[in-house]
């Protein structure tokens, strides 16, 4: 038990703290064009046509919202905890805590393939701030996956 | 091996200011990482809640804040509800197809129920054709519902029934135009014909003309007694909007 104390320890102290910047900072992004899309749902009024966006037709389709909770508000939720633990980790180092983080990513990674998936094929108009978003939750994945890799290659 | 010598070499007195020295460095470090944890911690939360209000505050802010000018007089030729004779003009650029326009279309109508005595209401049609491939379809059928004198009519089911058609093929869209002439008890036969109407063409392109000379770039676009007012939030905006308009006149 001891030992594998010591172990998580070790794998912690390997995983470069440019890793974790880079989690935080991506999250962060995605945190900010979140909560935007929320704010703008439910306090900004319908969003006007132009050519030149399709955002409204994005943001109003059937897809923006499940069981009446809007995507973006369940975005906003993914990346607050994301941001959160990447802070927390730079506070405890908890090699747990980052290896949750680099699982939990996959499901952002998921949800934004499916979203531009909708937006791509059935749709036909893609939304700025939600390939803001589907980067940011690239990036998030990747930067899970090379925490990660440096966790297996320390073992 | 040599510490221990040294430690083994001190006096019990030694000793105890020692070990004293030594807690008080302890407790004097650890209080100051927990400083550092909390003033992490405050600067994360502050940050955190900052980003919202921001968001949420710039979510509301129009994206532009030039005014434009409605370049285009009302004139008879125009489609207008609402009295006549009023001195307070709004007009509305819209796209049968587009949402927000769908979403707003309520709030208008229920501002001319409001407001129907003190406002002349007028339509003109932007289509937005590169988006939304049955809206100009849809501005023709408007125009030659007007043709038997039911514009109006057509555009509140239009506007009501716009998730039955805007996904619809061009020729299946037309046929559910032609039944809602019907329900209107217009003359459907003329109705179809009058979709092909050059005058009906020229109409909406000149109203879409007329629109870009605004500056009317995104639908729906409204203007109050010539001045463009930015798309109000909700009802209660719009109201108020109205109602200092009509105060002054």
């Amino acid at each position: 038990m001891k030992n594998s104390e010591v172990e998580l320890n070790r794998r912690s102290a390997s995983i470069s703290k440019k890793l974790i910047f880079v989690l935080v900072a991506a999250s962060f992004i995605g945190f900010l064009d979140a909560t935007y899309l929320t704010a703008k749902y439910y306090f900004g009024g319908p969003i006007p046509c132009a050519i030149l966006n399709g955002c409204e037709e994005v943001v109003t389709s059937k897809y923006s919202a499940i069981f009446g909770v809007p995507v973006s508000l369940l975005g906003t939720a993914y990346y607050l905890i994301v941001l959160v633990l990447s802070l927390a980790y730079l506070d405890l180092r908890n090699y747990r805590l980052v290896r949750f983080i680099a699982r939990f990513t996959v499901l952002g990674l998921l949800a934004s393939i499916w979203l531009l998936f909708a937006q791509i094929f059935i749709l036909h108009s893609l939304c700025f701030y939600c390939v803001i978003s589907a980067v940011s939750s690239s990036v998030l994945f990747v930067s899970g996956l090379f925490i990660i890799k440096s966790g297996i290659n320390r073992s | 091996m040599s510490e221990e010598n040294n430690l083994q070499n001190l006096t019990s007195k030694e000793r105890y200011d020692l070990k004293k020295a030594e807690t008080e460095l302890v407790s004097k470090q650890h209080r100051r990482r927990l400083t550092r944890r909390v003033l992490f911690w405050t600067f994360a939360l502050l940050i955190i809640v900052g980003a919202v209000l921001g968001m949420v505050k710039l979510s509301g802010t129009p994206p532009s804040n030039q005014t434009a000018l409605l370049t285009d007089a009302v004139s008879s030729s125009d489609w207008s509800r609402g009295n006549q004779e009023a001195k307070v003009i709004f007009v509305e650029y819209s796209d049968f197809q587009c949402p927000a326009c769908s979403a707003y279309y309520p709030l208008l109508k229920k501002l001319n129920e409001d407001f129907g005595g003190k406002i002349k209401f007028i339509y003109r049609h932007f289509p937005l054709r590169q988006i939304h491939k049955n809206a100009e379809l849809a501005a023709h059928a408007a125009e030659a519902a007007g043709r038997q004198g039911k514009f109006w009519q057509m555009h509140d089911m239009l506007f009501e029934n716009q998730n039955n058609w805007s996904g619809k093929s061009g020729s299946d869209a037309e046929d559910t135009f032609a039944s809602y002439a019907r329900s209107l008890n217009l003359d459907v036969e003329r109705f179809n014909k009058d979709l092909d109407l050059k005058d009906i063409k020229e109409k909406v392109e000149n109203d879409y003309q007329s629109g870009v000379r605004s500056q009317v770039n995104a639908t729906p676009t409204f203007f109050l007694n010539g001045a463009k007012f930015e798309n109000p939030r909700s009802y209660e905006e719009l109201r108020s909007r109205i109602e200092q308009e009509v105060g002054v006149n």
